[in-house]
């Protein structure tokens, strides 16, 4: 893969219909990337029991997007999956991992604490305040700790990212998808207004509307067993 | 097996100066830091108690902004493989002047859990073999556990 991705765009761009060749490359080794991603298993607290074992069973099958096989390897993983706390005598470790994976590598930090330090942001002497502190992160995903299906979004959005993202003339150059756009229509107080009266119509018991479905219920029951 | 009632029985006859600590689940007694020491051989060599194994040692900081220097609590929680029977015994020891006898002839495992009760609390434990730090670097300053502790990595909570 190296020499393909190093060499061939010089020799091919020259020629006629080159650039349309290596377009088509790009498309064919994103897709690849994407759906073949091997995350190193590095999980410090709690998150790593949603994302990689919860995620990994049976129950919700991570192997379905092609990301299962977890590597106790960094030179075997491109796919490093920050799942909890890191604490200042982690932090170089966790660097050495990052710099030991092979090129084009992906950072996910997954829970509060590898996004923010989440409880241990305030007055705390050890813990480092987000994984991208110390390493470049493309997909956060948050959560404390994330469900796994919070996990798998956060996989589909990194698919997406690889799959829009490197060409073979800008390696390192990562475009990032566009995930929250409103549909076209729609705007933002249509949706808090909505939000507010379905929470409304969750919170009251309408007592009349109750009473006249039990009376239904009863009238239904008896129409029943008459018939029986 | 002896029940909590029964424990704490046996435990003021051995020392009357021990008072049961209240709100708890367990059979727990606080003693004075003087007769402590003697306690705790006893509390072993009993036959009857047989506390033959030190599970936890955790210290605790009693103070508060403005109200002197308060003063550490010492736990340790105790446990008798031979009887089954659990108990929390606790000690207090001036926070300006922390130091506590070691518990390490007694239990040798308490060498490694007092180690790590100085190296975040930093109290003092006669007697100790190798009284250095556990988890943090050999340089580090201070006792981040203390409720008075800061340096310029923390951040400080906005009020």
């Amino acid at each position: 893969m190296g020499m393909i991705t190093e060499k061939l765009p010089g020799y091919i761009e020259p020629v006629p219909g080159g650039s349309v060749l290596l377009t088509s490359m790009d498309k064919l080794i994103n897709w690849s990337r994407s759906n073949s991603l091997w995350p190193l298993t590095f999980g410090t607290s709690c998150c790593a029991i949603e994302i990689m074992m919860a995620s990994g069973a049976a129950r919700h099958d991570l192997a379905r997007f092609g990301a299962e096989v977890t590597r106790p390897s960094p030179r075997q993983a491109d796919l490093l999956v920050v799942a909890g706390t890191i604490v200042k005598r982690m932090a170089p470790r966790l660097r050495t991992l990052y710099e030991q994976m092979g090129e084009p590598r992906y950072v996910m930090a997954t829970g509060s604490c590898a996004i923010s330090g989440g409880p241990f942001i305030y007055n705390s002497y050890s813990t480092i305040r987000g994984a991208d502190e110390i390493l470049p992160v493309d997909v956060y995903v948050p959560g404390c700790p994330p469900r796994p299906e919070a996990f798998f979004y956060g996989i589909l959005t990194l698919q997406k990212m690889i799959k829009l993202g490197e060409t073979i003339r800008k390696p390192g150059v990562r475009k990032k998808p566009v995930l929250a756009a409103l549909p076209p229509g729609v705007t933002l107080d249509q949706i808090q207004k909505e939000m507010a009266a379905l929470l409304e119509k969750d919170a009251v018991i309408n007592l009349d509307e109750a009473n006249r479905l039990r009376e239904e219920w009863a009238n239904i029951k008896m129409a029943g067993n008459e018939g029986a | 097996m002896m029940d909590t009632l029964r424990l704490l029985g046996a435990i003021t006859a051995l020392e009357p100066r021990a008072k049961q600590k209240e709100n708890t689940d367990r059979a727990a007694v606080e003693v004075p830091v003087d007769a402590f020491y003697s306690l705790m051989g006893r509390l072993k060599s009993d036959p009857q108690l047989a506390f033959d194994m030190l599970y936890t040692h955790t210290a605790v900081d009693w103070s508060a902004k403005g109200e002197g220097p308060g003063e550490f609590e010492l736990v340790y929680q105790l446990y008798s493989m031979t009887h089954g029977h659990y108990l929390l015994v606790s000690t207090r020891i001036p926070r300006d002047n922390p130091v506590a006898p070691t518990v390490s002839p007694i239990w040798k495992i308490a060498e490694w859990q007092e180690r790590e009760v100085y190296d975040m609390f930093g109290v003092l434990y006669e007697n100790h073999r190798d009284l250095r730090r556990l988890f943090l670097e050999d340089g580090w300053n201070g006792f981040p556990l203390r409720k008075d502790y800061k340096d310029e990595f923390m951040l400080e909570r906005p009020e």
